[in-house]
C-alpha cells in the first residue's frame, strides 16, 4: 500500500485557508462596531445618538415659560394654533441663550431684530406687524379648505377702506396680533 | 506557495475515479501494457480515500476558524435580531402613528420651515413637502409643489377658481414603512428600523452608495448634498424619543398633522384613527405604511 505523495499540496491549502481565516477575522473586527446588533441588525448606539440631536423647532410652550401674558392673550383665541414661530421667528439662538442667562445673570438677551422679510431666515427672533406674515397663511389659495378664512387681500381691503393697503401694518390697523378679531 | 498546482489534485482523483467507475477497468490506459509506471487499482483507492480524508478535515477545519470571528463580534446579535422586515420586535414598545389630514392642510408650508430649521436640511432639499391637486372642471388633474415661503409670497401664478372642480393639498413625508423597501437594500446595515418601528439612517455607518434611494417607493429619500449620506424623514425620533412631536406636527397650525401614540386608545391620532375613513399610500405595494392618509383620492401616489 503506497501512501499520498502529495500531502504537501494539502497543507498548503490548508495553511492557505488558515490565514485567509485569520484576516478575515482581525478585517471582520476592526470593521464591525462592538455594540452591531445588540437590539437589532444595526449599530445599537446610533440609536443613542440619533435621539441626542437637539429639539431646535420651539414649542410655545417655550415661550410662554418666559412670556405669560402673551399666553393668556392669545389662550381661547382662533390664533392659538398658531406658533410664535410662524410670526416671530425660529428663535433658535434666542431661547439657547435665555436658557444660558437663567444659570448665569450676566447674560443679557440681545433685543429682537427687525424682520427682512425672509422666510427662510426666521430662525432669528423679530417682532413682527407684517402683512407679509398675516397674508403666509392667509391670501385666498385655491385648494384651501372651504371653512379656513381666505381672504382675497385685494378685494378685503378695499371692503374695509384700509388707509394705506401696501403698508406693512395694514392688518394691524383692525386686528390685533396675538387675539385677531377685528 | 505552489496555489496553481492544486486544482490539479482534485481533477487527476475525480479522472481516476470516473475512469474506474463502471468497475472492470483493470488499469486504464495501461491495460493494454507498456505502461511501467501503472498504478495499481488497490494504491489509487486508497490515496483517494485519504485525500478525501484530509481535504475533508483541512476544509472543515478552515471552516470553522472562519465562523470564529463571526461568534466572537456577533453572537448575541443574531438570536436577538429583529423579524425579517423591521416590525415591532419588543411588544412593550410604544408604537407611533402619524396622520394626514388633507381636508385640514392650508398649504402655508409653516411645516416646511419647521423641518428645515429641526433637522438642518439644505437648501433645495426636503424631508417633507406639500404637493397641491387640482381637479379641473374639464378632467385634467394638475400637480404642484407648496413653495415654502407660501403661494401668496412666491408670486406664483394660480389657478382660476372657477375651473377648479376640486383642490387640495397633499403633505408628503415618510411613511416608515413596517416592510420598508429601503431598509433591505442597505448593503451596510445603515438603515435602522428602531425597535418603535421608526425607520432611522446612521450617518456614521453610511457609505453613501444611494442604493436605499432608489429602493423607496415614495421619493423620501434623498442624498444630503451637505454631508454626502443619505438622509430622510425619521418622524423627528430625536423629538420624539423625548415626548416631543415632530416638528412638522408641533409647526402645524391647523391640525392636518397628528402624530401620537397608537397604541393608546385614549391618543387624540387612535381616537381620529378610529373614526375617520383613512387610507395609505401605494398600497399595493404590500410596504404596510404607518403614515396614514384622510381624503385622498385615486390620482394621490
Amino acid at each position: 500500500m503506497t501512501s499520498f505523495n502529495d500531502t504537501r499540496h494539502l497543507w498548503a491549502l490548508g495553511a492557505f485557508l488558515a490565514a485567509v481565516g485569520l484576516v478575515g477575522m482581525v478585517v471582520r473586527r476592526e470593521l464591525v462596531p462592538d455594540d452591531f446588533g445588540r437590539t437589532g441588525p444595526y449599530r445599537a448606539s446610533a440609536l443613542d445618538d440619533i435621539a441626542a440631536r437637539p429639539s431646535l423647532f420651539q414649542a410655545d410652550a417655550t415661550c410662554h415659560a418666559c412670556h405669560e401674558s402673551v399666553e393668556h392673550e392669545r389662550a381661547g383665541t382662533l390664533h392659538e394654533a398658531v406658533r410664535c414661530a410662524h410670526c416671530h421667528g425660529h428663535a433658535v439662538e434666542h431661547v439657547a441663550t435665555a436658557r444660558r442667562a437663567a444659570e448665569d445673570p450676566s447674560i443679557t438677551l440681545p433685543p429682537a431684530a427687525e424682520w427682512d422679510g425672509d422666510f427662510f431666515t426666521k430662525v432669528d427672533l423679530y417682532v413682527t406687524k407684517d402683512r407679509a406674515t398675516c397674508l403666509s397663511c392667509h391670501a385666498a389659495v385655491v385648494g384651501m379648505p372651504a371653512d379656513f378664512k381666505k381672504i382675497d387681500v385685494a378685494l378685503h381691503l378695499e371692503e374695509q377702506g384700509a388707509s394705506e393697503p401696501l403698508a406693512k401694518e395694514t392688518c394691524f390697523e383692525c386686528h390685533g396680533g396675538h387675539d385677531t378679531a377685528p | 506557495m505552489s496555489l496553481f498546482e492544486l486544482p490539479i489534485l482534485p481533477m487527476s482523483a475525480t479522472s481516476a475515479a470516473g475512469g474506474c467507475a463502471s468497475g472492470g477497468c483493470a488499469t486504464g490506459g495501461c491495460a493494454s501494457g507498456g505502461c511501467s509506471t501503472a498504478r495499481p487499482d488497490q494504491a489509487s483507492e486508497t490515496s483517494r480515500r485519504e485525500f478525501l480524508k484530509t481535504a475533508t478535515t483541512l476544509t472543515l477545519g478552515a471552516m470553522s476558524l472562519t465562523l470564529l470571528p463571526g461568534a466572537m463580534a456577533g453572537d448575541e446579535s443574531s438570536s436577538a435580531a429583529a423579524p425579517p422586515g423591521g416590525g415591532h420586535p419588543d411588544a412593550k414598545k410604544p408604537m407611533y402613528g402619524f396622520l394626514i389630514d388633507t381636508t385640514k392642510c392650508i398649504g402655508a408650508g409653516k411645516c416646511l420651515t419647521a423641518c428645515r430649521v429641526e433637522n438642518g436640511v439644505p437648501d433645495g432639499q426636503a424631508r417633507t413637502w406639500v404637493e397641491r391637486y387640482v381637479h379641473f372642471k374639464d378632467g385634467r388633474v394638475e400637480v404642484d409643489l407648496v413653495p415654502e415661503i407660501g403661494y401668496a409670497a412666491s408670486g406664483e401664478p394660480q389657478p382660476e377658481a372657477e375651473d377648479v372642480l376640486r383642490a387640495y393639498f397633499v403633505p408628503k413625508l415618510c411613511n416608515q414603512c413596517v416592510d420598508a423597501p429601503c431598509n433591505q437594500v442597505c448593503p451596510v446595515h445603515a438603515s435602522i428600523k428602531s425597535p418603535e418601528g421608526i425607520e432611522l439612517v446612521d450617518t456614521d455607518r453610511c457609505i453613501g452608495c444611494g442604493y436605499c434611494v432608489q429602493a423607496c417607493p415614495y421619493g423620501i429619500r434623498y442624498m444630503n448634498h451637505e454631508t454626502n449620506v443619505a438622509d430622510k424623514c425619521n418622524w423627528c425620533y430625536h423629538r420624539v424619543m423625548r415626548n416631543e412631536q415632530p416638528a412638522c406636527v408641533e409647526a402645524c397650525p391647523t391640525g392636518a398633522r397628528v402624530f401620537g401614540r397608537i397604541d393608546d386608545p385614549d391618543s387624540e391620532i387612535s381616537k381620529r384613527l378610529a373614526t375617520l375613513p383613512t387610507s395609505v399610500l401605494k398600497q399595493h405595494l404590500g410596504t404596510i405604511p404607518l403614515t396614514r392618509y384622510v381624503g385622498l383620492t385615486d390620482e394621490v401616489t
